[in-house]
């Protein structure tokens, strides 16, 4: 039996480039036709803008009023929920159908308490409800959703939560009703390793409980496999591929799909014995954060990473990996010279690194966020060029216009982008051509140490595994050493030489990629191996 | 607690700052207290000798240290202009009639701004909005004299709801007074609420794009309960510090209105004075404007703490 059943549903949006004046619209989903049985977990799978997301919210009808739904239908329950006023819309959200969101972090009030926030739906919907028995729920469901002491956390405000408790908060705010159907739109990318298994168990340990159907959208594939029964593969506004889970994902028949699953790629190099750099027995604190704190409060830093001893050897491949607030990120920052407070020896080609940092051989970095990294309103080429002359004024040498202008197009040929690329803005570009722009500035200064903090874990997978092959022909090709900073453990194990694991800014282990993962001594990289083992 | 004892130690600090600066700024501008006692026709040796006998020719530092124990009494020395009148008799009265005027610009603010915003909002794009926004952009665009004359014209002397110029002192009688005052506050405020209907609109519609509007709405809310029960705490909060600048605007927008209403107010007696050059009631003038505007600050920080909990640390 379907509790929902869409047939040929088409949703357009107008089209974004308002100075062009023509009305256009961009057709986003494209004929789509899905269907949920009662007490399924279906898996929607797709990378970014592939309609996933776009899909969930017309069931639930609340895309952007932008959005128009151009044909199909959407059933649930039998009802047409295309045909319904906006008043009975209302009474099914929050009902009938639930959903719960990617970012934990702001998808609740900041200045509500929680109590309120978990009991909104219940208000709506049973107006009538004695408070007493409202209260009795809401403790009830924050029990079922795994949250200690929910008494407390009644009273507490959102930003008091950590992420993972935050969409434990969501779950069960989306739950008090005992809805049909609960949708969940990418609810564990936002959060740490960890966190995600624990919230990924979470559903599924519902799922067994109540019988309550789920739509599950995710572009991560290992968390697909581990909570779906079914899984619809989305490419460009279209189904591509629908089946049982481990048929799809094992052999997939269409090509998409196919570059989907494909692996992560190897590293091929070797490392060398000669030591690029070494941190001996670093402690790393952050200055104080305003001009009153400093004024006011004579108390001692607060280091972030502790007593940190680490060498990196040439052509070699660290891998630094950790939950978010571990320490990693920080490292990095210093090692870019980015922050410059903290006790202890960090040697760089066998000088002090403070010395290094002023000439043009100093590390170079790569960030997360190339959406950002970037300056919006100038010329790809411009940045690159601008970078190049800095670089070439750090080394002391004069280069014509011309020639600088060729050598910039050959690193973008080198990061296999077009020459056309030097003329666009950043927002013209894609991610993933955005990050290659990121790692081409980087390699403009040929540096021997490039350090790459989580640099592709903002961007979808079959985009993410190209950046990363481009990473690792990079780095043979020039015999540069990385320092890989990530999360993602499955990643760190294919392209890392050596890995590092940080918890809470202490290092806990260390040791060849390899024997980490099959011999783990440390029970946090025991944990972080599990959780990635999905 | 603690980081409201901190930030009122750099209130003071601020304001003894400021204090000290304006000292040095008047001991520095040519002519001096003595000089405008006696007059430009005043021979050397006079001038000499009163400077000596009003402790002129003391080092600024020692100067400042005297004025600063006087002012802390509440003794803020004589006016030059008025010989003989002690400074704080002169701003006492005037004091009470700008504080008036200034609260009663500030309730208008208040008042008309809030529902305006959310009209707009609730009917963002239609005529109501498009409306009430080119009335907002002209009363921000026209200069606060003009827009001063304009309202005594039309509310004075075409619909003879005051009659401009025949100000009631508080003190004969109050209520007159306020009535009077109203049309002033009119002036400061119209274009202060255009300001604030802007802001808290774009506030507003900023709040509307979050994520937990989203999640509100997949609870089963309607649109607009999500405005009143969600978006609108949360819009109110960069609208705080936002109303602290409108504050300081006040502050400036009643010296223009009390000229052009001939309200005897603090405003008009700093015009007189600095022409006059006197520096002493000059000098406690602009203490008292700074002592405003940094305490409206202060008293932001703290609404800002009591209204967003993310602030409010253990």
């Amino acid at each position: 039996m379907n509790l929902v059943e869409v047939n040929h549903l088409s949703v357009s949006f107008p089209d974004d480039d308002p100075y062009d004046g023509i009305e256009e619209r961009d057709t986003i989903i494209r004929d789509v036709s899905l269907s949920i049985q009662k007490g399924e977990v279906l898996g929607l799978v797709g990378e970014s803008g592939s309609g996933k997301s776009m899909s969930a919210l017309s069931i639930i009808r609340l895309l952007k009023q932008t959005a128009r739904i151009d044909g199909g239908e959407i059933l649930f329950d039998g009802k047409n929920l295309l045909s319904l006023s906006e008043k009975e819309l209302c009474d099914l959200r929050g009902l009938g159908i639930s959903m719960i969101f990617q970012e934990p972090m702001t998808s609740l009030d900041p200045v509500m308490k929680i109590e309120p926030q978990v009991a909104e739906a219940l208000r709506l919907h049973f107006p009538h409800m004695s408070e007493a028995e409202i209260h009795q729920r809401v403790i009830k469901v924050l029990q079922d959703v795994g949250l200690p002491d929910p008494q407390a956390i009644c009273m507490q405000y959102p930003h008091e939560l950590s992420g993972g408790m935050r969409q434990r908060v969501m779950i069960a705010s989306a739950l008090i009703t005992e809805p049909k159907l609960l949708i969940a739109d990418e609810p564990t990318t936002a959060l740490d390793v960890l966190i995600q298994a624990q919230i990924l168990d979470l559903l599924k340990e519902i799922h067994e409980k109540t019988g309550i159907s789920i739509l599950f959208i995710s572009h991560d594939l290992n968390v697909i496999r581990r909570l779906c029964s079914r899984v619809i593969v989305m490419y460009h506004g279209k189904i591509v591929e629908e089946g049982e889970t481990l048929r799809v994902l094992d052999h997939p028949r269409d090509e998409y799909t196919k570059t989907l699953v494909a692996h992560t790629p190897r590293v091929q190099t070797r490392p060398k014995d000669r030591v690029l750099l070494s941190m001996d027995k670093v402690t790393i604190y952050y200055p104080p954060r305003s001009f009153e704190s400093s004024l006011f409060k004579k108390m001692p830093l607060e280091p972030y990473v502790f007593d940190a001893s680490l060498t990196l050897r040439e052509n070699e491949i660290l891998g630094i990996v950790g939950g978010s607030g571990s320490g990693k990120s920080t490292i990095g920052k210093v090692l870019t010279g980015l922050l410059g407070t903290y006790d202890g020896n960090i040697q760089v080609f066998g000088s002090d690194l403070k010395e290094v940092l002023k000439t043009p051989e100093r590390p170079q970095m790569i960030f997360q966020d190339p959406g950002s990294a970037l300056n919006p309103s100038r010329t790809i080429g411009w940045t690159l060029m601008e970078t190049l002359r800095s670089g070439l004024k750090a080394r002391r040498k004069n280069e014509t216009e011309k020639e600088m202008k060729e050598q910039i197009l050959s690193m973008l040929r080198e990061v296999d982008l077009s020459e056309e690329i030097y003329d666009r803005y950043p927002r013209e570009l894609s991610g993933g051509q955005r990050q290659r722009v990121c790692i081409g500035q980087a390699l403009l200064y040929d540096p021997e140490i490039l350090i790459a903090d989580e640099p592709v874990s903002a961007l979808d997978v079959t985009v993410s595994s190209q950046v990363l092959r481009l990473l690792l022909s990079l780095q043979e090709k020039r015999g540069m050493s990385i320092i890989f900073i990530s999360h993602d453990m499955s990643i760190v194990r294919s392209i890392c030489h050596r890995l590092l694991v940080l918890e809470k800014g202490r290092i806990v282990e260390e040791g060849d990629t390899e024997t980490v993962f099959t011999h783990p001594q440390h029970p946090y990289t025991r944990q972080l191996i599990a959780a990635s083992m999905l | 607690m603690k980081s409201v004892v901190n930030k009122l130690i750099s209130l003071i600090i601020t304001v003894l700052v400021i204090s000290f600066v304006t000292f040095i700024v008047f001991s520095i501008i040519p002519g001096n207290a003595a000089i405008a006692k006696l007059g430009v026709d005043a021979s050397p040796e006079q001038i000499e000798r009163l400077e000596e006998e009003m402790g002129l020719n003391d080092p600024i530092v020692l100067r400042y240290g005297k004025w600063l124990l006087n002012a802390l009494k509440g003794d803020f020395g004589e006016s030059l202009q008025y010989s003989g009148t002690k400074v704080s008799a002169l701003l006492s009265s005037r004091l009470q009639v700008t504080l008036v005027l200034s609260l009663l610009s500030m309730g208008l603010i208040l008042l008309f701004s809030f529902p305006i915003s959310l009209l707009c909002v609730r009917h963002q794009g239609k005529w109501v909005d498009a409306l009430l926004s080119g009335l907002g952009q002209v009363l921000m665009a026209v200069p606060a004299f003009f827009l001063g004359i304009m309202i005594t014209y039309l509310l004075g002397l075409v619909l003879h709801f005051f009659k401009p110029g025949a100000y009631i002192p508080l003190s004969e009688n109050p209520s007159r007074a306020v009535l009077y005052l109203l049309f002033p506050a009119i002036s400061i405020a119209l274009p202060k609420i255009s300001m604030t209907v802007r802001f808290l609109k774009s506030s507003i519609q900023g709040e509307l794009s979050q994520d937990y509007v989203r999640t509100a709405r997949s609870h089963g809310m309607s649109q607009g309960k999500v405005l009143s029960a969600h978006v609108l705490k949360n819009a109110l909060i960069p609208v705080i510090t936002f109303l602290a600048t409108i504050i300081a605007e006040i502050m400036a927008g009643s010296i223009v209105a009390e000229q052009v209403f001939s309200v005897p107010g603090i405003g008009r007696l700093l015009i007189t004075s600095i022409s006059a050059r006197d520096f002493p009631v000059v000098q406690a003038i602009v203490m008292y404007i700074t002592s405003v505007v940094v305490t409206a600050g202060f008293v932001m920080d703290i609404l800002y703490i009591l209204v967003d909990p993310r602030l409010r640390r253990k």
